[in-house]
Order: C-alpha cells, then structure tokens, then sequence
C-alpha cells in the first residue's frame, strides 16, 4: 500500500476535470454537425495531431502502464527486444492500410469496419457477422480494461480492500461513460491527444529522473548484476512472501514447498549436500493442523531456515515489505505485513517451486521467472515480431481512426507523429523498470504490477513538491491509457449495434432523432452492463486483453487487406477467412478458462496461428470461389472519373442504406 | 483504368511489409543469437549441430562477463546493436519513406468536394 500525496488527488481532479470539459465541447459541435457521421467518426475530419495521438493512445492500453512495466521490472532487458517491433508499429499499422481504407470507406460513405467489409464484400451476413464478433471481443476486453481502471483508482487513493474495488469501478464507469456518450468520437479523440501528451510528458519527464537515482544506467547495470542470487516465494494466502538470498556462491538451485499429506504434521527443512547443485532444493515441509490444512507461515519458514545447521550460514531471508503496516491474517490475527501469513498450497498440487535468479539474468534473455520457466524464448520472440506491428494493423479501433483522417498529408504527418511517441514512449520505459529493479529492490511477481505507482510514490514522490505533481501525473498515465482504450470500444460497440444492426439491417429508414436518443442510450446501456460485470471480474486481466487483440487481428486483418488489396478476394473467402480467425483464436485460449494454459502449438503464440489460417483459408477459398464480381472488382480498383458516375456513387450508398443493395 | 490510389498503396504496403520483414529477420537473430545466457536444443536438431553455418545452438550461450555497453550508454551490447541500432534506422527510413515515398493522394470520390459520412440518411 501506498501514501497519496495532495498533489495526486489535485492532479487527478484536474485531469477528470479536463475530460469532461472536453466532452462538453464536442457535445457543442455535435449539434452543428450531420450526427451520426460526426458521433461515431467526427465528420471525417481529423487532423494529424489528433488521428496520431487518438490511434497511438487508443493502442496503448492500460497493459502498456502496469503489464508492461511489471514484465521489465521481472526480467530486464529482454523486454527491449519483446517490444522491438515497435520500431516498425506506427509506419505500419497506419501506413499499410490507412490510405486505402479510408479512400474505400469514403466511396462507400461507411462509418463502422462492418460497413466497409459489408460493402466491399456485398454482403449482409459478412457484416453481421462482423458486428457480433466486434461485440464479442470488445465486451470481453471491457470487463477487463473497467477492472484495470477500478484497480489503479483503489491503489493510487489507497482506499479500503473491503469497498476500494467498488468505489474505483463506480468513479471509473460514471466519467468513462458520462464523457464518451456525452461527446461522442470527438470527445474521444480530444481526450486522447490530453491523455497521449499525459503519457509522453510523465515518460520523458521521469527518465533522467530515475536513472539520476540509479547512479547512471552504467551503475545500475553493475549492481544488478553485483545482486546475490535471489529467490522470492509468492505462493496464494497474502503476506506470506519471502527473499531468500545467497550470502555466498549458490550451491543449491530453488526451493520447494510441499505439503505432508497428513494431518498435525510439524514443519521441517529438508536439505542434501550430496545432490548435484542443479536438482538440490531446500525442502520445505508446511506444518499442518488437525484437518490437514498448511499452517506455516512466512515467518516459521524463515525461523526454521535460520536455525538450519547447514542453511543458516549460507542464506539470509528476509520479507519483500520494508513497511509495518498492521495486517490481519486469514485467522483474524493482526500481525506486520509480511511476517505471519499461513502458506497454503493448491488443493490440487502437492508443491510450489520456486529457483533462484541470478543478478545478470535480468541483462540476457531469454528471462527467467521465479518458478524457472522462460519468458522469451525463439518462438514467442518470433511470434511477438508479429504481435505488436502485424496485430496492430487488425484491431478495428485503430482501423476505424483510419477512416477518420482528412486527407493523405495528414496520414503522413501522423506516421511519423506515431512513431515519435512509440519511440519516446516503450524504449524509456525498459530503462526506467530495469532501474527500478535497483531502487525498489524486492517486488514479488504479483506486486510487479504496481512498480509504476511504486516508482512515482515511493522513489519520485519523496523529491519534493514538483516531482510530486510529475509523480502524480505518471499515475495518471495509466489511468489515461485505460480510459482511451475504453472510450473508443464503447462507441464501437454503440455503433455496432446502432447503425450495422438497428440502421443497416433491422429499419433503414429510422429517422435522424431516433438515431440520436438510440446513439445516447446504447453507448450508456453497454457501459453500464459492463460495469456490472466487472464487479465480478475474472482474474486472468492480462491474458483476456491479449486474448481480445489477437482475436480481432485473426478475425479482420485478411478480410481487410486483401479485400483492399487483392481484387480476387471473394466473400466466401472473408467469410471463411473471418471464421477461420476466430475459431483457431477461441480454441487455443479455451484451456485458460479452465483454469489451463493457452496452446501454443511449436511454441508459437496463438496469434500467429490465427493469422496463418485466416490468411490461407482466405486465400484458398477465395481462389476455389473466384471471380469476384466485376461490379465489385470495377467500384473499388478502377477509377470513377465522371460527375455523373460520381452521383452514381451517391446513389448506392443510398440504396444501401435503403437496404435494397 | 487502374485506381491510382490502389496502385500507390500497394506500392507503399509492399514497401512496408518489406521493411517489418527485414527489422524481424535482424533483430530476432541478432538478439537471439547474441543476447541469450541459455539457447534452447533446437527441436529438429539430430545431433549437436543444426547446420553447417549456424553450428551447435550452445555455442551461442552468453557468458555474463562478456557483456559491454556501448557508447558508455549503460545499454547491454546485444540490445544495442539489436534493438535500439535498428530502432534508430527504422526511424529514419520511416521518416525518409514519409519524405520521398508516401504519394499524397486524392481521397474524395471523384465529383464530390467532401463526403459527410451518414449524410445520406441523416
């Protein structure tokens, strides 16, 4: 737990004031404008600034502020090399279909990805399906982002556990919902380019900052690998962690808890010198009560260690928390943080292992985690190469701002405005964890996702007044990043149902007004759903986010692109390709909502998969189905050069909407 | 007639999925190769080499007082040369492509000055 300075609660204040200041602006432009085109798309008129800082902070989730940090500050630099393709995201993602698809989208007068795969494709089911599966994804990634939201509100204010949760959720919920239904696009993209300045001000302010108190990156790197190798135990039941560090070389290779399997049993310290170095663990053997439960604690285990004739000397064991603060454990005893909690081990497992890392295995790959597995090895590097730029170009939130840009200077100059921030933003942030390794010494791997608040409370926020106000606008970052990932999934949805389902399938000709009050009503209906289902969030955060992003990628980057770029692209290969994408993805994360791990077939990420069989299935059955129809084929790769074929063009994007297309 | 818009777009994603196709293909053998304390058996290997070029997958494994920074920058060499080498370089192609390669083409449908998305029905 953390202190909140005043400056936090100021600057946080301040910042939802801005929000909502904004959304109120757009509101007043809304009303002088044509309102669907300007509530889900902003009249086509973005400009360079503000389609870069909407695309680049509508990418960065709040993963991008406590997943990410949290992976450097556990393995180190690898992570330079996990997030290195960004060096190539920002031309990419925007580069390879942003021209396209919003020359495509404007023909068609389309203001949703559904109706640009719908109109290319000539077909209503093609879009439909589309619709449910943007809506599958996105209330899926909803759940987790409201959850992520909630999270950082309870930890930066340090509000209760018993009612923290639910105060964050209904805070987060009533502005992310009041500003995006209010506002609409434009309130979404202004609060973007508030929340990507937010982002690259904390970051580039914050750098020098850390590594000033690391001594210099030189010194950081040196006393990371001057650290003792180093075990820290975090096994379910809460302040039960322990450091365990060798006082000399390491001759043994981890340490294992295990359960007696019988009932009153006393806690005992197994350890054989006659083991070769690499099998040797010091096992530990939880004392149990009389039912047979685990009743150890952190602090039996660190006792029994000490007075081990041989372990004694060898280790020093300590608890990760350097606080006092006054806990109560899970048999209502109130005891230090970190020293009595009851170690209890899964009722289906017999042991938790944990190995010790070495201080230099934060400077190589592959990284190591505390149960000893990899963290990157070749296929993963492999398959996160595609992850971050090939994924990227597939999310319909970021396709949808393709569509919504003026004209091609402004694409260009967004371009090279993305890959600017992808550039201030990811590499300093691996300096700034791999240095907060050094200066918040002992998080364990659950406590990782909070070394962003850490670093601005704890390490800036004793500097003073002004690093104070700059730590509490890095805690505002991820809050930032989390609202404008959310914002634009909830108007997604709202369009979704809106204009592909209600408008384009169910009442062509709804008037303008009901458009509006549906518009209004959606977008605050599905965030209120939303929120009642993050009052029961699953644990798995992290995975679902990755879950929903690959998923999309599988499902709409081939029908995409090769519908923008190949003209022997059939709808039955969409179709196809769209299924295909979707099934791979949902069948290799299936095992994870068993409590399971995903499939990762050779060691590739499920991602990459999806995009293999969406792009073949595409390909293949496009060419067993093919021609596509020449209308379809003469509309979107031959010029229209006539006025009066022109109106034509005006004409079936009538038609369409009239639904006799 | 072909589309012009189509025809330099194609021109440019070629260009581009070429560019994330090189910077994969340096980065992930240069920091895999280079930057790896433990390289895993390779899975196809039938002995202890998997090729005449590459040689046995350990005899990459990174000893780590080999390590150096640099530049005296404080970044590992491996990330270095691997990552922010040509992170540097991708920038700038980026921003040669954006100068000299990016055509900045007409997107409004022929005879219309501006399209008002939804117009049609509002």
């Amino acid at each position: 737990m953390t202190e909140t300075s005043p400056a936090t609660i100021i600057t946080f204040i301040a910042y939802i004031a801005c929000v909502f200041v904004l959304a109120a602006l757009s509101h007043r432009l809304l009303a002088t404008k044509s309102f669907l085109g300007e509530y889900f798309l902003g009249s086509r008129g973005l400009g360079s600034w503000a389609l870069a800082f909407t695309f680049a902070a509508t990418a960065a989730s709040g993963g991008s502020f406590t997943g990410f940090p949290s992976l450097i500050y556990s393995y180190g630099w690898v992570l330079a090399f996990w997030i290195a393709s960004y060096m190539v995201a920002g031309v990419c993602s925007m580069g390879v279909l942003g021209k396209r698809l919003n020359q495509v989208a404007r023909k068609t007068g389309a203001i949703t990805i559904p109706d640009v795969l719908r109109d290319r494709y000539d077909s209503t089911a093609l879009g439909l399906f589309a619709t449910s599966t943007i809506i599958f994804f996105t209330v899926c990634n909803l759940i987790a982002q409201f959850k992520a939201g909630a999270l950082i509100i309870e930890e930066t204010f340090n509000l209760p556990a018993d009612w923290g949760y639910s105060a964050g959720l209904i805070i987060f919920a009533v502005t992310v919902i009041f500003y995006t239904a209010y506002g609409g696009f434009r309130a979404v993209v202004w609060t973007d380019v508030l929340q990507g300045v937010v982002m690259v001000l904390g970051i580039t302010l914050l750098l020098p900052v850390i590594i000033r108190q690391g001594g210099g990156m030189e010194s950081i790197n040196r006393k990371l690998r001057e650290r003792p190798p180093t075990l820290i135990t975090s096994v379910a039941g809460g302040y039960n962690d322990l450091v365990i560090q060798a006082r000399g070389p390491l001759d043994t290779a981890g340490l294992l808890y295990r359960h007696p399997r019988r009932a009153n049993a006393p806690l005992q310290i197994r350890w054989d010198p006659a083991v070769g170095t690499e099998n040797r663990f010091i096992e530990v053997f939880l004392a149990t009560d009389g039912e047979g439960r685990t009743s150890s604690t952190g602090n039996d285990v660190k006792q029994a260690i000490e007075q081990h004739p041989m372990l004694g000397p060898r280790f020093r064991v300590s608890f990760p928390y350097d606080n006092s603060e006054i806990v109560t454990d899970r048999f209502g005893h109130r005891t230090e943080m970190g020293a009595t909690g009851v170690i209890g081990l899964d009722s289906d497992r017999s042991a938790e292992r944990f190995v010790f890392l070495r201080g230099d295995e934060v400077l190589f790959g592959p990284g190591r985690s505390n149960r000893g597995s990899p963290f990157h090895p070749l296929g993963m590097a492999i398959s996160f190469f595609f992850m971050w730029a090939i994924t990227g170009m597939g999310q319909p939130g970021t396709m949808l701002r393709l569509m919504a840009f003026k004209d091609s200077r402004t694409l260009k100059r967004a371009i090279l405005t993305v890959t600017g921030f992808y550039s201030m933003v990811y590499l300093p942030l691996v300096f700034i964890f791999v240095a907060a390794r050094v200066l918040i010494p002992e998080l364990n791997a659950e406590n990782s996702d909070k070394a962003m608040v850490l670093v601005t409370t704890r390490v800036v926020g004793d500097m003073g007044l002004a690093y104070q106000i700059l730590g509490a606008v890095l805690v505002a970052a991820p809050f930032a990043a989390v609202m404008s990932t959310v914002d634009s999934f909830l108007l997604m949805i709202s369009s979704g149902l809106v204009r592909d389902i209600y408008q384009r399938t169910i009442n062509p000709r709804v008037s303008d007004r009901t458009v509006k009050r549906a518009s209004y009503a959606t977008t605050v209906i599905v965030g209120m759903v939303v929120t009642l289902l993050a009052t029961r969030p699953p644990d798995f955060l992290q995975r679902i986010i990755v879950f929903t992003g690959s998923g999309f990628a599988a499902t709409f980057l081939c029908p995409v692109m090769l519908g923008l770029y190949w003209k022997g692209m059939t709808r039955q290969g969409a179709l196809s390709a769209m299924v295909g994408g979707f099934t791979v993805m949902v069948g290799f994360f299936l095992p994870t909502l068993f409590g399971g791990s995903r499939i990762d077939l050779l060691g590739l990420h499920p991602n990459l998969w999806g995009l293999m069989v969406s792009f073949g299935l595409g390909f293949l059955v496009s060419k067993g189905t093919g021609p596509a129809p020449t209308h379809l084929v003469e509309r979107y790769f031959y010029k229209v050069s006539t006025p009066q074929q022109s109106l034509s063009t005006e004409d079936r994007g009538q038609s369409k909407v009239d639904g006799s297309a | 007639m072909i589309d012009p818009v189509f025809r330099n777009s194609l021109r440019e994603c070629l260009f581009l999925l070429l560019l994330w196709l090189a910077c994969c293909l340096y980065t992930v053998t240069y920091c895999y190769l280079g930057g790896y304390l433990v390289h895993e058996p390779h899975p196809d290997a039938t002995g202890p080499s998997i090729g005449k070029l590459v040689g046995p997958l350990t005899a990459f494994d990174r000893h780590p007082q080999s390590l150096t920074t640099p530049l005296g920058l404080g970044v590992p060499d491996w990330v270095f040369y691997g990552v922010i080498t040509p992170w540097v370089a991708a920038v700038v192609i980026t921003i040669l492509f954006c100068l000299y390669f990016f055509a900045e083409d007409d997107l409004s449908p022929p005879g219309l000055e501006r399209d008002e998305p939804g117009t049609s029905h509002d």
